[in-house]
């Protein structure tokens, strides 16, 4: 090879570098962060691949997402279940195929950019055909189980992972703020705190049995030392909804703010979010009921912890709170 | 089991190429490697993963009785397990993690321990596998302690992504020092072109070390490392597509994925 050909493929390589959003030398943080988010995709592909995903019950899920939902959003939900119930076997298979493409692409760096903007399409479109826009207009919405949607918060990655920095990205005071700018990136986290505290309060999740409910009927099917803490947590806050529900809205509230305040601050807080996205996971939602072979996704546990990591502000950012 | 029977004929196709692959490396690498085959291990361990595992995604293609494979696994989760340990002694704690032996390691637990947790219809049975398709005893397998099958398939993917995003000469199998890997692109254009006629494992050996020294520019491995590399050079393109890190990154995406899906499958 001579060197000519050398230069021309030492240029090809810094561009699909470039292109990963990675630099050359030294651990690039977002292109690691966008390996967990292909980690998570690949895991909701291969969960869709299951048993109970080809049976009737999987159209009965989507169905079930419909009530209560304005017209204009459940007519496309009951369209949309009944199709698969009439193909389920052929539209599942895509279905799997399609989620486990876009983990790996997602992996692979030269597809990366490609990966990123079709799962967000694809996200999207789940997120209303499949998951009835997260029980947000319904009253449905639990941050304890899954508000706003687990799979709008991988949208919501992929827009805040993509692979280019606005002028002033080297300077970004964190991951998310490289491609849309710290300003709307931190807008994007208070939203999306903000409203999952404002759902905790809601009157269906402040009642007094039912975060009690909601916990102990996780239980079911799961190992017994799941099951088992599942229980206990229950017992915690039996009749103790009303408490239970502003205390998790006060810590939800404290962490959509966080990213506003100083880095140490800042976090602090970020610390707070990954816990509450721990406790969510283990306990609200049962590793996403993964491990009873029916759980479509691993729910909004990790995609919260990994939202969390994309806002750490790096040693010596030195930020203000402005 | 509701899963269609293509489904699983395609993932069993797959551990099949995948352990045709790993037969064809075997043989091709002993021609190649004077200094003793290195990674032949993981070569074997490959081809017999992706015999097993086809064996127990479709019942026709099953070979063993189960107690043989875990008696295989067994043995092949210790082997890795001796030589991470010799790598962590040279290469620190960080060799569990990122060791040259730490996803085959990985990958022989998680199938010594499908085969030592199955339940179902055909644990226990002895005189073969039942394939996760088959229907006729209205059962299906399932996994004991699911939850350790749920970490093993994080683990896994973990691997799988990371495999993935690793530029791939860091994968290569059979590596020999001072033999250098040339890009896939240029080397098999050359080999279509008809150019590489001088090549094969009988030019290489008795070539000798100033013939690898002159066959490509060392830094064309590097500059393209994220790419497809094909194997050693002077070598026939189908032997060269065998060896190339991209090839072997290929299949141990694809068997770590396949026994994500399995194990997840029988929680």
């Amino acid at each position: 090879m001579s060197d000519t050909a050398v230069g021309r493929s030492r240029a090809a390589a810094r561009d699909r570098l470039d292109a990963a959003g990675a630099t050359p030398a030294g651990p690039d943080v977002r292109r690691a962060l966008q390996l967990g988010l292909a980690a998570i995709w690949l895991l909701d592909g291969v969960l869709q691949y299951q048993s109970v995903m080809f049976t009737k019950a999987f159209g009965q899920m989507l169905a079930a997402t419909s009530p209560s939902n304005p017209g204009i959003v459940s007519s496309p939900i009951n369209w949309n279940a009944t199709l698969i119930e009439h193909h389920m076997v052929l539209l599942n298979a895509i279905f799997a195929t399609v989620q486990l493409l876009l983990g790996l692409g997602i992996a692979y760096r030269p597809t990366v950019r490609l990966a990123l903007a079709a799962s967000i399409v694809w996200a999207l479109g789940v997120w209303w055909f499949g998951e009835g826009l997260g029980g947000v207009l319904s009253g449905a919405a639990d941050p304890v189980n899954g508000a706003p949607g687990a799979v709008i918060i991988y949208a919501l990655l992929a827009v805040l992972l993509w692979p280019s920095d606005r002028p002033s990205g080297a300077s970004a005071p964190f991951v998310a703020a490289r491609a849309v700018g710290a300003q709307v990136a931190r807008a994007l986290w208070l939203v999306l705190w903000g409203s999952l505290a404002y759902f905790g309060l809601t009157p269906a999740n402040r009642a007094p049995q039912a975060l009690h409910d909601m916990i102990a009927g996780m239980a079911s099917g799961e190992p017994g030392w799941l099951a088992a803490l599942d229980k206990h947590s229950a017992a915690l806050v039996a009749h103790q909804g009303l408490a239970a529900s502003i205390v998790l809205a006060v810590a939800l509230a404290i962490v959509a703010v966080g990213v506003y305040l100083p880095a140490p601050v800042a976090r602090a807080t970020l610390v707070l979010a990954i816990v509450l996205a721990a406790v969510i996971w283990v306990v609200g939602e049962a590793f996403g009921t993964i491990l009873t072979g029916g759980g479509t996704d691993p729910n909004s546990g990790p995609l919260l912890a990994l939202l969390a990591l994309t806002y750490w502000p790096p040693p010596r950012a030195g930020r203000s709170g402005s | 089991m509701n899963i269609p029977a293509w489904i699983l004929d395609i993932f069993a196709a797959v551990m099949l190429l995948v352990a045709a692959v790993s037969a064809g490396q075997l043989v091709v690498a002993r021609a190649w490697t004077r200094a003793g085959a290195r990674d032949a291990d993981i070569a074997l361990s490959h081809l017999l993963m992706g015999i097993a595992m086809a064996g127990t995604l479709v019942a026709s293609l099953s070979t063993l009785p189960n107690a043989a494979w875990e008696v295989i696994f067994a043995v092949m989760t210790a082997w890795f397990f001796w030589y991470l340990c010799r790598e962590t002694r040279g290469q620190g704690v960080g060799a569990l993690v990122s060791g040259h032996h730490a996803p085959h390691l990985l990958h022989s637990a998680a199938m010594l321990y499908m085969f030592a947790a199955l339940a179902g219809p055909a644990a226990g049975g002895g005189s073969g596998m039942v394939g996760l398709a088959t229907g006729s005893s209205g059962g299906m397998q399932t996994l004991h302690a699911p939850t350790l099958a749920l970490v093993f398939t994080l683990l896994l993917i973990a691997y799988s992504v990371r495999d993935l995003d690793r530029k791939a000469c860091a994968d290569g199998y059979f590596h020999v020092v001072g033999r250098h890997f040339t890009p896939a692109g240029p080397a098999l254009a050359t080999a279509a072109a008809g150019v590489t006629s001088q090549g094969g494992p009988a030019g290489l050996a008795s070539g000798g070390d100033s013939a690898v020294a002159t066959m490509v520019h060392p830094e064309a491995a590097e500059v393209s490392s994220g790419d497809l590399l094909a194997g050693p050079v002077n070598a026939s393109p189908p032997e060269r597509l065998l060896l190339s890190p991209a090839v072997v990154k290929g299949c141990r995406v694809a068997m770590g994925v396949t026994m994500a899906f399995m194990l997840l499958i029988m929680v």
